[in-house]
Order: C-alpha cells, then structure tokens, then sequence
C-alpha cells in the first residue's frame, strides 16, 4: 500500500491504514526529534505525539505533495514545544550516541566527542546541522522544511558549525585533519 | 575587494563548497583568501569538519509506536467529532425552544432576552474550547496555490 492510498482510507474511517504510515516513518521520525530534543525518551514522546497531531490534521494534506515533509512540520512543532515547555532540557548522557549511529570513519573516543558538542548546541542549530549533514538537504530543501529562506540557512549553518568547532577545540578533539 | 568582511567571505565559500551560491562570486572570495590567512585558517577547519559531518550518519529509531498511537486514535476521533456535533444539536434544541418561547402571543420579554441566543452560542463555542473567527491559515494557502 501506498502512503496516498493509506491516507485514503484514513480519512474514510480506517484506522489501521495509518499502522502503515507510522511503520514506515517511525524509525525516521525518531531520529530527528532526538537530534532536537538531545533526548531520546523525549523524542519517543514527541513522535507520538506528531502522529496522533498528523492524524487529526489528514485532511489538510496535499496529496500531490509527499507526506514525511508535510509531517516533519507538525514533528518539530511538537519536539519545540516540548522543548520549551521544560525550564532546564535534560540531555542524554553523551556516552549513549543516540543522534549519531556508530561510524567507521572516526574513531569511537572522537564519535563520543563529536556527540557530546552536538549535544552542547541549540536545537535549532543541532536540527539545522544534521539535517544538513546527515540526510544531506540541500539550501532549497532545508529552506522549505525550515520556513526560512536560503540566506537564512546560509548564515545559521555557518554559525552553527563554528560553535560546533568551537565545543570541539574545547574537549580536545583530534578527529580533524587540521588543528582546531 | 579587500572592504569585504571576513565573515561574509568565509560564509560564502562555505555555502559555495554546500552546493549553494552566494552573493559573493567565487572570484571575490579568491581575492579576499589570497591576501587573508585568518580566513584561509577558518576555512580549513570548517570544511575539515563540515567533510567529517558528511561521513556521518543518523542513529535511526528501532522503537515501535504504532500500539501506542493506536490505542489513542479512537480517542481523536470522539473529541474531534463526536463531542462537536452533539454539543451543536443541544445549540440547535435551545435555539429552537428559545424561538417558539418568542412566538408565544401576548407575552411581552425584556429587551435583554433577545441577548439570549448570542449568549447561548458563545456558551456552546466556549464549552467546545473553539474560536468560531480562527481562519486555517494552512487550508487558506493551500486554496491559493
């Protein structure tokens, strides 16, 4: 079955058509909200919540447009209002890797650092750079899924990834060619 | 070209190396490197890291929802609909009562018993927790394109 074809029936009544639509986003799904939330229990919490938000809202949805973009909108709405609605954000504890998976490029002591800096981020910067670098969006995808135009992108990636080497010089890390 | 601020030379050519043009030509941004190794150094480090970045990937979810948001979709539907539309038809009976009460011949009502109607709607909206005047900014965009 495909996604049009679930919502179809989703939106006739069937509720076990959206079985497949959460089956086939939640792995995905998960994975962003803890690169924003830091948190995967958080995450877990929040997709959930993104799904049942989804499900209220089928109606709305485009169906010449695709479904995960459409959803990831109401996904961050919901992880940024989780997020702000805790006065301190309890982070993982970077020795779990929950936003990388494990990688043989780097060394597993660098992997660790590397975690620990995205962890040190704002979500928004967290959300911008593994977007970017971890399913590889253009500016013209990150602009759309963001709401923000391309200069935009262009100016809080860069910042972004400063702070990000700036966190990476701090804890020593030698997983770079160049001395940061 | 050397009145060009560091940081815009260095965002440009980052966004350059991510596929994306700037402003900035890449010619602008030669000249400026040529004669600036502050920025030649922070362009180094950058694109090292942003070349780490790429060889990465997302820890994906292995968690399964669906029993989870299963359980609670019933629930949607009941609030959304079944609680509306039955919250409407006790309106709609009041109103009608309230209009065969104004019918009934000889009976002179105060003027504030034709405030009864408005009052008994913005009970019904209140109770229902809706905002009658809220226009769906998504569905409005949606009927443009």
């Amino acid at each position: 079955m495909d996604d049009n074809a679930a919502i179809e029936r989703c939106r006739a009544g069937d509720n076990e058509a959206f079985r497949h639509i959460v089956e086939r986003y939640q792995a995905e799904a998960i994975g962003h909200a803890t690169a924003i939330l830091g948190n995967r229990e958080d995450a877990l919490d929040a997709v959930q919540e993104a799904f049942i938000d989804a499900f209220q809202a089928l109606d709305q949805l485009d169906l010449n447009r695709r479904f995960y973009p459409w959803f990831y909108v109401v996904l961050r709405n919901r992880c940024y209002k989780l997020a702000h609605g805790r006065q301190k954000r309890e982070m993982s504890n970077a020795d779990d890797m929950e936003i990388l998976a494990a990688a043989a490029t780097i060394r597993p002591e660098n992997s660790m650092l590397l975690e620990q800096a995205m962890l040190e981020l704002s979500a928004e910067d967290r959300e911008l750079i593994t977007l970017r670098h971890l399913d590889g969006l253009s500016y013209q995808e990150l602009a759309e899924r963001l709401g923000v135009p391309q200069g935009t992108i262009m100016s809080r990636l860069y910042h972004g990834r400063k702070k990000l080497r700036d966190r990476l010089a701090r804890l020593s890390f030698t997983g770079l060619k160049v001395e940061l | 070209m050397s009145d060009l601020k560091c940081e815009s030379v260095s965002m440009a050519a980052m966004a350059i190396a991510d596929g994306y043009q700037p402003e900035l030509s890449s010619q602008q941004i030669e000249i400026h490197l040529a004669s600036c190794a502050n920025c030649r150094e922070e362009l180094g480090q950058l694109q090292e890291l942003s070349s780490l970045l790429d060889t990465q990937e997302r820890r994906l979810g292995t968690e399964t929802l669906w029993l989870k948001i299963e359980r609670r979709l019933p629930e949607v539907n009941r609030t959304s609909t079944s609680r509306g539309s039955a919250s409407f038809m006790v309106l709609g009976a009041l109103l009608l009562g309230y209009r065969l009460v104004e019918l009934i011949p000889d009976r002179d009502f105060s003027f504030l018993f034709k405030f009864v109607p408005v009052l008994l709607v913005i009970a019904a909206f209140s109770y229902l927790r809706e905002n009658p005047f809220k226009i769906n900014s998504e569905l409005s965009l949606e009927g443009e394109s």
